[in-house]
C-alpha cells in the first residue's frame, strides 16, 4: 500500500523480492545497494539483514531509498526480500504486506523448477491472505543464475520458465545473474518505474481529476 | 490500496505527537502503518526512520504472530530496556501502530498512561 503525504509531498512504496530458497533475492539486493554506494554522493541507508548464522534469509533484508522527484514529489522506494526456505513461512507472509511491486526471482537449474512453482503458489496464497491478488500489484520474473555454465549444471531454458510461471500473466521478464550483476538494475529501474506510475495514476491522477 | 494523507492531517497529528513529547519528555515518537512506511514523526532523530518503522512493523507483527501462536489475542506491552533509550510500541488502530523512544530514568507506566489517551485523539482524526 503505498502511503502518498500531501504535506511532505512524499510518495513511499513497498517493493519485495519474493522467490524459492537460494535464488538470489538477497544477492539482488546486496548488489543494488553495494552500486547506489559507489555510485551516488548521497548517503545510502544500511542494508538491514535478518538473517541466520548461515546467511539464509531469516526474516527479511531491507534498504529504503530515494529516487528524485516526480510531479514535485519525493519518491521512496523501500526494497525487501522475503525468506525463500519453506518454514518461513509465517515471516515471508509479514514482509509482504502493504507490498505495491513484486519481483519474483526464479531459480534457473533445471533442478529448481519445482521449487519455483511451489513458491509462485505460495506467493498467491499470501497475498490472498492480505486480501490481494497478483491483479493489484505489478510484477515483474526475474529469471536469476544464467551466467550458470550449462556444462556444469543444466539450466531450463527461459522459454520453459515462462512457460512454467508467466504463461497467463504475460508480464516483463529479465533473464539476470545476481552474483555478477546482469539484468539486476534493470530489474529494479522496471519494476520502480511500473510501480510508482501505477501508483501515481491511481492516487495524484486520480485526485486531480476528481477536482480535489 | 493506497493511502493519501492530506496535508492538515499531518499538521494535525504531528502537533499532537510534538505535544506529547513536551509533556512526557519521551525524546521521539513515530506513527507507522503495518507495511512499515513511517506516516507522521516528532523529535529528534539520529537514526534513520525508515529503517526504524519497518523493523518496529516487523517486530509488532511478530509478537502478534506468536501470540496467535500461544491462542494469547496479543501481548498488552511491547517495551524494550536499553541503557540509554528505551522503546514502547503501542498499537493506535488495525493499521497502524506508534512507536516511542524515551530515556530510562521516565517512568513505563505515566508513559503508557500518556500513550493511551493520545490514542482516542489520533484515531479521531486518521479514523479507525
Amino acid at each position: 500500500m503505498a502511503i502518498v503525504n500531501l504535506k511532505d509531498k512524499t510518495i513511499q512504496i513497498k517493493i519485495v523480492y519474493y522467490g524459492p530458497g537460494r535464488s538470489g533475492k538477497t544477492t539482488n539486493l546486496e548488489f543494488i545497494h553495494n552500486k547506489l554506494q559507489q555510485n551516488r554522493n548521497q548517503q545510502i541507508s544500511n542494508l538491514v539483514s535478518i538473517d541466520t548464522k548461515g546467511d539464509r534469509t531469516l526474516f527479511f533484508d531491507f534498504f529504503p531509498v530515494s529516487l528524485g522527484k516526480i510531479n514535485g514529489f519525493d519518491l521512496k522506494l523501500k526494497l525487501y526480500t522475503t525468506p525463500g526456505q519453506v518454514k518461513y513461512e509465517a515471516t515471508r507472509r509479514l514482509v509482504l504486506k502493504g507490498v505495491d511491486g513484486l519481483v519474483f526471482v526464479a531459480d534457473s537449474l533445471t533442478s529448481r523448477q519445482d521449487a519455483n512453482l511451489e513458491s509462485f503458489e505460495n506467493l498467491k496464497s499470501n497475498l490472498l491472505y492480505h486480501k490481494q491478488s497478483l491483479s493489484d500489484v505489478k510484477l515483474i520474473f526475474q529469471w536469476n543464475k544464467r551466467d550458470i555454465d550449462e556444462k556444469m549444471i543444466p539450466l531450463s531454458p527461459i522459454e520453459d520458465m515462462e512457460r512454467l510461471l508467466n504463461a497467463e500473466l504475460k508480464v516483463q521478464s529479465f533473464p539476470a545473474s545476481a552474483t555478477n550483476g546482469m539484468n539486476v538494475l534493470k530489474t529494479v529501474n522496471y519494476i520502480s518505474k511500473e510501480t510508482v506510475k501505477s501508483v501515481i495514476e491511481k492516487t495524484i491522477l486520480n485526485k486531480h481529476k476528481m477536482g480535489n | 490500496m493506497n493511502t493519501v494523507i492530506r496535508e492538515d492531517t499531518v499538521t494535525k497529528v504531528e502537533k499532537i505527537l510534538q505535544d506529547f513529547i513536551e509533556e512526557s519528555g519521551a525524546t521521539y515518537a513515530l506513527i507507522t502503518d503495518m507495511g512499515g512506511n513511517p506516516l507522521f514523526t516528532a523529535g529528534e532523530e539520529d537514526f534513520d526512520v525508515d529503517t526504524l518503522a519497518a523493523l518496529s512493523a516487523a517486530n509488532y507483527a511478530t509478537t502478534k504472530e506468536i501470540a496467535n501462536l500461544i491462542k494469547e489475542d496479543n501481548f498488552s506491552l511491547l517495551f524494550h530496556r536499553g541503557n540509554n533509550e528505551n522503546v514502547h510500541f503501542a498499537k493506535i488502530t488495525q493499521d497502524i501502530l506508534m512507536i516511542v523512544l524515551f530515556k530510562p530514568f521516565l517512568s513505563l507506566g505515566l508513559l503508557r498512561l500518556k500513550i493511551n489517551s493520545l490514542q482516542q485523539k489520533i484515531v479521531s482524526i486518521i479514523g479507525s
